[in-house]
């Protein structure tokens, strides 16, 4: 007598093991056998055929209870790549001291001893398991090999496809326009060909083009720009010789056409000027450009920025240098004019620095 | 031009347009329209014109209709945009060599309303060079060789 804990009823028991002809612990033993049972009844299934197939972490590796032995059994077998379905639970049902442990759970319980056949697996049908399972195998590699070899010969297919595409595309393309960059077009081709989504329609090769030099541009941007030649510097300055900008530049016809435009409808002129007005009076007052007066007469030396972009050293000397050319005598006169002027003439209030 | 762009076509037209766009960014684009490249930033421009229309006014000019004009920014590769406000020229350091003008088209329309949004805060705030906001990868590179030198 003493303390008795019964695995199946999950029960202590102090009356020996009496309890276990009782009812509640019979039919709770049915129950866990027919349970078992079902589990050894599809494993039986696939000793004759047994089931190899890749192996998915997520439901391979499965446990099951073996309540004969009380210890946790692996379901299937597997290496890795391919399993074996329920080759676990075979392959333990074979070794002896399973045998020893299911008889010892019968003794024990007191089951049905008909059952007790079904939970042992014998070493011929562990023998014949062992053969179709190698079978089952190289069926199985087999199988695969053909698979990828149909997968190989698609994507060969495909990219034959691609390519003949490709050059259906660029063939009318070489012919229309020979003089752009052709080098960087039929260069990028490879990588770009991934662009080509939707082969086959030739009316798409236009818009194709526009990507493909889309896609070209910004693989080498400086290539894509026309160069359209040397200005000639030697008469007139530049924008970077800090010369007079040719909207400052009075032209012959400028007096005669401003005179018939003005006698255009005055009235309704004057009244949008003090409509615009309004608009200006709102902006911030220390923009660039605020106090432009649009109506004061421009003469040659209005602009005195010396440009000299390439020079280094102080203002003053590219001052001094651009004074040199201008000539000292005429800087001189030109000194004297405006010194009188000044006063009743306006002025830009960035235009100080003469 | 095709994309309902304003074009100027003689010097008088573009001696007007900068003495009378007032309070807007004026941009100038000059190159051809036949060009590829050109093609693209004609593009982008009509494209952001309607939204820009309170910021900027956007005209095309051809290079070979106003030589003065080609002459004074030294245009050598096209096409060359050129900002304005205000009659007053607009320099942009881009962190290319030539920060008088825009060489080359922009790589997204976002590029080009960015810097028009720039060019008119600084000229409000009275600056006339402002720093470009466009990544420098994608300003597209060129060589700028100066002939004087």
């Amino acid at each position: 007598m003493g303390a008795f804990y019964c695995a199946i009823c999950r029960q202590t028991s102090f009356s020996g093991k009496a309890h276990i002809f009782g009812k509640s612990h019979q039919s709770k033993l049915k129950v866990v056998l027919v349970k078992f049972l079902e589990k050894v009844k599809e494993a039986r299934r696939t000793i004759k055929t047994p089931q190899v197939e890749k192996y998915d972490c997520t439901q391979h590796q499965r446990r099951f209870w073996c309540y004969c032995c009380g210890v946790e059994v692996e379901r299937d077998v597997t290496d890795g790549n391919l399993t074996v379905l329920f080759g676990g639970l075979l392959e333990h049902m074979a070794t002896p001291e399973h045998r020893k442990g299911t008889h010892a759970f019968w003794w024990e319980n007191k089951a049905d001893p008909k059952l007790k056949g079904k939970f042992i697996v014998t070493e011929e049908e562990s023998e014949r398991f062992k053969t179709e399972v190698a079978k089952a195998l190289e069926s199985f590699e087999e199988k695969e090999d053909e698979l990828i070899k149909q997968q190989a010969t698609l994507i060969r297919a495909r990219e034959q496809h691609r390519q003949e595409v490709l050059q259906s595309l660029t063939e009318p393309e070489t012919e229309l326009e020979p003089s752009n960059s052709q080098d960087p077009c039929s260069s990028v081709e490879e990588p770009s060909s991934s662009h080509v989504r939707t082969p086959g329609s030739n009316e798409q090769a236009g818009h194709g083009r526009v990507d493909r030099m889309v896609a070209t541009q910004w693989a080498g941007p400086g290539k894509g720009l026309t160069f359209i030649g040397y200005q000639d510097l030697s008469n007139s300055g530049n924008v970077h010789t800090g010369a007079i900008p040719p909207w400052l530049q009075e032209e012959p016809q400028e007096g005669g056409s401003r005179a018939t435009e003005q006698e255009i409808g005055p009235s309704l002129q004057d009244f949008l000027k003090q409509k615009e007005q309004e608009k200006l009076k709102k902006l911030p007052p220390n923009r660039v450009g605020a106090n432009f007066d649009h109506s004061s007469q421009t003469d040659a030396n209005w602009l005195p920025s010396f440009g000299r972009v390439w020079n280094s050293g102080r203002r003053w000397q590219s001052r001094h240098q651009f004074r040199e050319e201008e000539g000292q005598t005429n800087k001189r006169k030109r000194k004297r004019d405006h010194r009188s002027d000044e006063t009743k003439k306006p002025t830009l209030t960035n235009n100080e620095h003469n | 031009m095709s994309l309902f762009l304003p074009k100027l076509s003689c010097k008088k037209d573009i001696d007007e347009v900068i003495k009378t766009v007032a309070e807007k960014v004026l941009v100038l684009r000059f190159g051809r329209d036949e060009d590829s490249v050109c093609l693209q930033l004609d593009e982008i421009l009509s494209k952001t014109s309607h939204d820009l229309s309170n910021m900027a006014s956007i005209y095309i000019v051809d290079v070979d209709s106003a030589p003065v004009y080609t002459r004074y920014f030294d245009i050598s590769y096209i096409p060359s945009t050129v900002f304005f406000f205000n009659g007053q020229h607009m320099k942009v350091d881009y962190g290319s060599p030539d920060h008088t003008k825009f060489v080359g088209s922009f790589k997204t329309k976002q590029d080009f309303m960015d810097l028009i949004e720039v060019i008119y805060r600084g000229a409000m705030r009275g600056k006339m060079i402002v720093q470009s906001p466009i990544d420098p990868q994608n300003i597209p590179k060129y060589d700028l060789l100066y002939h004087g030198i």
